[in-house]
């Protein structure tokens, strides 16, 4: 009986601001996704108009291509922070004085502002004046005239490129602690019977990493689908509409053309594709929990 | 690695030439990668810092060799551009948020973690799938509720929204924390006739004090680079800095040198919390499971 009092305690603050926070607006932004309220002709929502905000959407060229950008931005994004964690990690994972400090270094990226990450990035790649647009210019003089951020493609691609930039380093670290914990002993027995690096990665560091790897994937996948602060920095959705991601048609609808109403169906489309990531994700962590 | 391979003579003989150009070919490559490890972590960020010294003439220049100056950090502090507000608007969001989210989570994580109820799987799911929401979804109903109740640009609205992501956060990895204890310590405790909540102050909370402290710091890295929020709830008053790198991007362009000087003001607090934390930097993520 006094446990079940000290339960109600115990969680009642956090329950409370929990719904507050993210229960009252998920609930009322699904009640204004069926209704007309464009917030510079009224200050109250207007009218219910059913599904309409919803089929608008499938109409919508901008919408549309906010879902591909963000398919393509998200895919780019998983796929090279995955191999280039892969990759730090192995150079890393030797235990080495030089291995030690820049292992100290790698969480510095993750932890920096993806705001600030933005515009770092948006200095480097200046054609002008840009560190990084000279550096690629010396190693491959052909891309010499490419102006990064003026090239749909380009810029998609260093948008993902500023994100893979701090989860990189992120998910070697994830994979050293993995690597770390392998028994040594099949290495050992993997090297006796004569197996090549490659093949010892291939046939057995791989399918080790595997649980993790998936869970990683997962995390990241959710994490690039809300990627927005970058967009905003780095590119500004352009050049077009080259990286316009959902996030950040969202946001345009709703607070540079106070369409309030379109502005929430849009977000709980968001919503529902996160909504399968999610359940994958949550789905992968009980299992491990149990 | 070489001298025991080549203890065994048997690998030796099936893979004679492959093995010493594999060799040649593997040390080629872990050199590169390391090169390239290097330059990936280090570039964004030493240039950045340089940069911050640079007068605006060597800043729109690719020179390394400068004359270092601190006028860039008098100007970003000086009006028009006044820093100073914005240095202590995000002080100010993110410690009150840190007060705020630390002692929610905590005690809830204890109950999560040490109480068996009736719908305990079920809100567990809740706080973690509400990290799931995008922030964007979250700041919709919130902007016109601010605007009804005078919340619009003000701190305190900022510190609320800033809830919605590191309460369930924290909450996740503190339990975490708490889960990894063994509960030995605590039945101890109990034998020797210590209350519910006594156990929670003096036996439980001093042991997990490092996982709330990772806890605490991450709070504080997250309300610290928060962005979306910040951009759309405030104008004047409250903004953080943040949105105060916005206002760099004048007419004629970003004024890269005030920039610098302004992200080195952003990232060094982080730089030194994470490193200070950075024994469970990677566990503390790992269970606080999703932003």
């Amino acid at each position: 009986m006094r446990e079940r009092h000290a339960t109600y305690y115990l969680l009642g603050p956090a329950i409370v601001a929990l719904t507050l926070t993210t229960l009252y607006p998920f609930v009322y932004a699904f009640l204004l996704s069926f209704r007309d309220w464009r917030l510079s002709k009224s200050p109250t929502p207007g009218a219910f108009v059913g599904l309409e905000n919803y089929v608008r959407a499938f109409d919508d060229p901008n919408f549309i291509n906010s879902v591909v950008v963000t398919i393509n931005y998200t895919i780019i994004s998983v796929a090279l922070s995955m191999i280039i964690g892969l990759v730090i990690a192995l150079v890393l994972q030797k235990p080495s004085r030089l291995n030690t400090f820049l292992k100290a270094f790698l969480i510095f990226p993750f932890a920096m502002a993806p705001a600030l990450k933005g515009f770092t990035w948006r200095f480097m790649l200046n054609p002008h004046f840009g560190i990084l647009d000279e550096l690629i210019d010396f190693v491959f003089p052909p891309l010499q005239d490419v102006v990064w951020l003026g090239e749909p493609g380009w810029a998609l691609f260093w948008l993902a490129i500023t994100e893979v930039w701090g989860w990189a380093p992120y998910i070697a670290l994830v994979f050293i602690g993995a690597l770390d914990s392998m028994p040594g002993d099949i290495f050992d027995a993997a090297k006796v019977d004569g197996a090549s690096t490659v093949k010892t990665f291939y046939y057995i560091t791989l399918p080790m990493l595997m649980p993790i790897i998936v869970m990683v994937t997962l995390l990241k996948t959710i994490f690039s689908v809300k990627q927005f602060d970058a967009v905003v920095t780095l590119t500004g959705g352009g050049p077009g509409r080259a990286t316009e991601t959902m996030n950040y048609y969202v946001y345009q609808t709703g607070f540079k053309f106070f369409d309030m109403g379109y502005a929430s169906a849009l977000a709980y489309l968001l919503v529902t594709a996160m909504f399968i990531f999610a359940f994958l994700y949550v789905r992968t962590i009980i299992r491990e929990g149990q | 690695m070489a001298s025991s391979l080549s203890s065994n003579s048997k690998a030796r003989r099936e893979y004679p030439l492959n093995f010493s150009w594999g060799k040649i070919g593997w040390q080629l490559a872990r050199i590169i990668g390391l090169l390239f490890t290097i330059v990936f972590i280090f570039l964004p960020v030493v240039w950045l810092a340089l940069t911050a010294f640079k007068l605006p003439i060597d800043a729109y220049s690719t020179k390394v060799f400068f004359e270092p100056t601190l006028k860039n950090f008098q100007t970003i502090f000086l009006p028009p551009r006044s820093f100073g507000p914005m240095v202590l608007n995000s002080m100010v969001v993110s410690t009150v948020t840190v007060a705020i989210t630390i002692p929610l989570a905590t005690l809830a994580a204890y109950a999560f973690s040490r109480y068996q109820f009736k719908s305990k799987n079920v809100l567990l799911v809740w706080v973690l799938s509400t990290q799931f929401i995008p922030p964007v979804v979250v700041v919709l109903p919130f902007f016109t509720l601010f605007r009804d109740i005078n919340l619009l640009d003000t701190r305190t609205g900022l510190v609320i929204l800033n809830l919605s992501f590191t309460l369930p956060f924290a909450v996740w990895m503190i339990k975490g924390f708490i889960d990894a204890l063994p509960p030995q310590i605590e039945e101890a405790a109990i034998v020797d006739g210590c209350h519910q909540l006594q156990l929670l102050y003096y036996v439980t909370l001093p042991l997990v004090m490092p996982g709330i402290i990772t806890s605490a710091v991450f709070t504080f890295i997250q309300s610290w680079n928060e962005f979306l929020f910040a951009l759309i709830l405030t104008r004047r008053e409250a903004t953080t800095l943040t949105i105060g790198l916005m206002s760099l991007n004048a007419e004629r362009g970003i004024l890269w040198e005030q920039m610098a000087a302004a992200g080195l003001i952003v990232m060094i607090p982080i730089f030194m919390l994470s490193f200070s934390i950075r024994r469970y930097f990677v566990e503390g993520i790992t269970m606080g499971a999703v932003k």
